[in-house]
């Protein structure tokens, strides 16, 4: 088992995550407030539907024969991958079809709750028992925590004024949670078998690791903080270290299979 | 029990000379750097011996085979007669998840094909009355075909050090450990 970056794979999960993440945010920061949608709520649901279109187009090209993608959806019973294709599938019309109908309440509070769905499915593709590191809940934390990261921080293209405050809080929680996430799970694995440590190993040596911890986790949260505003430039940088994290996740998570005939 | 095939590897008796991996490529001429059985020196770790064991490994031939179950497009089957996993590579779209997602590294990548593929445990051979290349072709006897249905010896192992262990799996290998030599020297003998 070699490792590989599979760059079609890091930006589509990536890129899928942000269109969640901007629909979550959505849901949250419309809640319990008057049913008018806000102004630019049609463009940023066709925004979030052409994130993630754009998302599973770049997908198909990691397949060997993307001719047969179609046929992805035949095995729900078991794959988590049969899964992820249909609800991401399904999950890039709702968004359009609540853009397309002025972000009708209904429409988002499903379209979120898919998004959620999507996520946890999209987490269990990434858990198999071949990589003891992650055959748990962390790659669905992983990828929430990076949803609402980019969701919060795209979000603040799209979302008035009076709501500014708000992306602001939620950004700032996330970049807190995810940078506890990120910093004490390589910790713990160290704790683990040898697979488990091998894997953290091989992130703390990963310089694509600290740059994302600094450029997409830490820093972002200093220009928060300091300015009190989430600036119109920042959502490039969380982007850019989001990447930088999704290529460790690829590359550095170690496979059981490195160390057949070693301590497991 | 059902009829279950599976590789018994007796590491007491392997030389590590590679012959089951040739007789392998010998018989399947597969790409270059696409391995379906592989000869595995066990680390200083397990066996602190200057002379080393080994284990040859292919797939195992789970009776929950991990590709089987992540598999979107269904290209694995298990053959109900005798347990074996089969790839149906025509069907195979070359997404990779079953290569992520084996903790062996059975299924590997065909980078001509570009599609997936693993051990057959050489079905072909097997309907034919012919056993599998590999254990055909081992000088010492150290690879043999089992049937887990009927097979009963108590010194077998499943999950021996250097073999991940996945119950949930629950692969068709078994294993005789290697023993570290009895190692007599001058000042034992009085």
């Amino acid at each position: 088992m070699t490792p590989s970056f599979e760059l079609p794979l890091v930006i589509f999960t990536i890129l899928s995550q942000q269109a969640i993440g901007l629909t979550l945010l959505y849901a949250l920061r419309t809640a319990g407030r008057s049913a008018r949608p806000e102004p630019s709520a049609r463009i940023q649901w066709l925004a979030s539907a052409g994130i993630l279109a754009l998302g599973l187009v770049v997908s198909l090209t990691h397949l060997g024969h993307p001719e047969g993608a179609p046929r992805a959806v035949i095995h729900l019973s078991t794959a988590w991958l049969s899964r992820e294709a249909l609800l991401f599938g399904l999950l890039v019309a709702l968004m359009a079809v609540t853009g397309f109908l002025g972000a009708v309440r209904a429409l988002v509070i499903a379209a979120a709750a898919a998004g959620l769905v999507a996520l946890f499915v999209q987490g269990m593709v990434y858990a198999p028992p071949s990589f003891p590191a992650v055959n748990n809940a962390l790659p669905f934390a992983f990828f929430l925590v990076t949803a609402i990261i980019l969701g919060a921080g795209t979000a603040s293209w799209f979302a008035p004024q009076d709501r500014q405050p708000f992306l602001r809080r939620i950004l700032v929680g996330a970049l807190v949670a995810g940078l506890l996430l990120f910093l004490i799970s390589p910790c713990i694995w160290l704790s683990g078998g040898a697979i488990m440590r091998l894997t953290a190993v091989a992130y703390f040596a990963s310089t694509l690791y600290w740059a994302h911890i600094g450029v997409g986790l830490i820093l972002p949260l200093l220009v928060v903080l300091a300015v009190r505003r989430i600036p119109v430039w920042l959502p490039v940088l969380l982007l850019a270290g989001a990447l930088c994290g999704r290529l460790v996740f690829y590359v550095d998570t170690v496979h059981s299979a490195v160390n057949l005939g070693g301590v497991y | 029990m059902k009829k279950q095939l599976g590789f018994y590897v007796d590491a007491k008796r392997c030389i590590g000379c590679f012959t089951c991996a040739m007789a392998c490529k010998n018989q399947y001429q597969q790409e270059p750097g696409v391995i379906w059985r592989q000869v595995y020196p066990l680390k200083e770790e397990i066996y602190p011996h200057h002379e080393r064991a080994f284990y040859s490994l292919a797939c195992n031939h789970c009776e929950h085979p991990a590709c089987l179950e992540v598999c979107p497009v269904d290209a694995y089957s298990k053959r109900p007669q005798d347990g074996i996993v089969v790839h149906h590579q025509e069907q195979c779209i070359g997404c990779g998840n079953c290569i992520r997602s084996c903790p062996y590294g059975a299924p590997r990548f065909n980078p001509v094909q570009k599609r997936a593929e693993k051990c057959s445990l050489c079905w072909q051979r097997l309907d034919a009355g012919l056993d599998p290349a590999c254990v055909a072709s081992c000088p010492t006897n150290a690879l043999t075909l089992i049937d887990l249905a009927t097979f009963a010896d108590p010194g077998a192992v499943q999950f021996p050090p250097g073999f991940p262990k996945m119950g949930r799996l629950n692969p068709s290998t078994r294993f005789r450990q290697a023993e570290l030599p009895k190692i007599i020297k001058r000042e034992d003998v009085s």
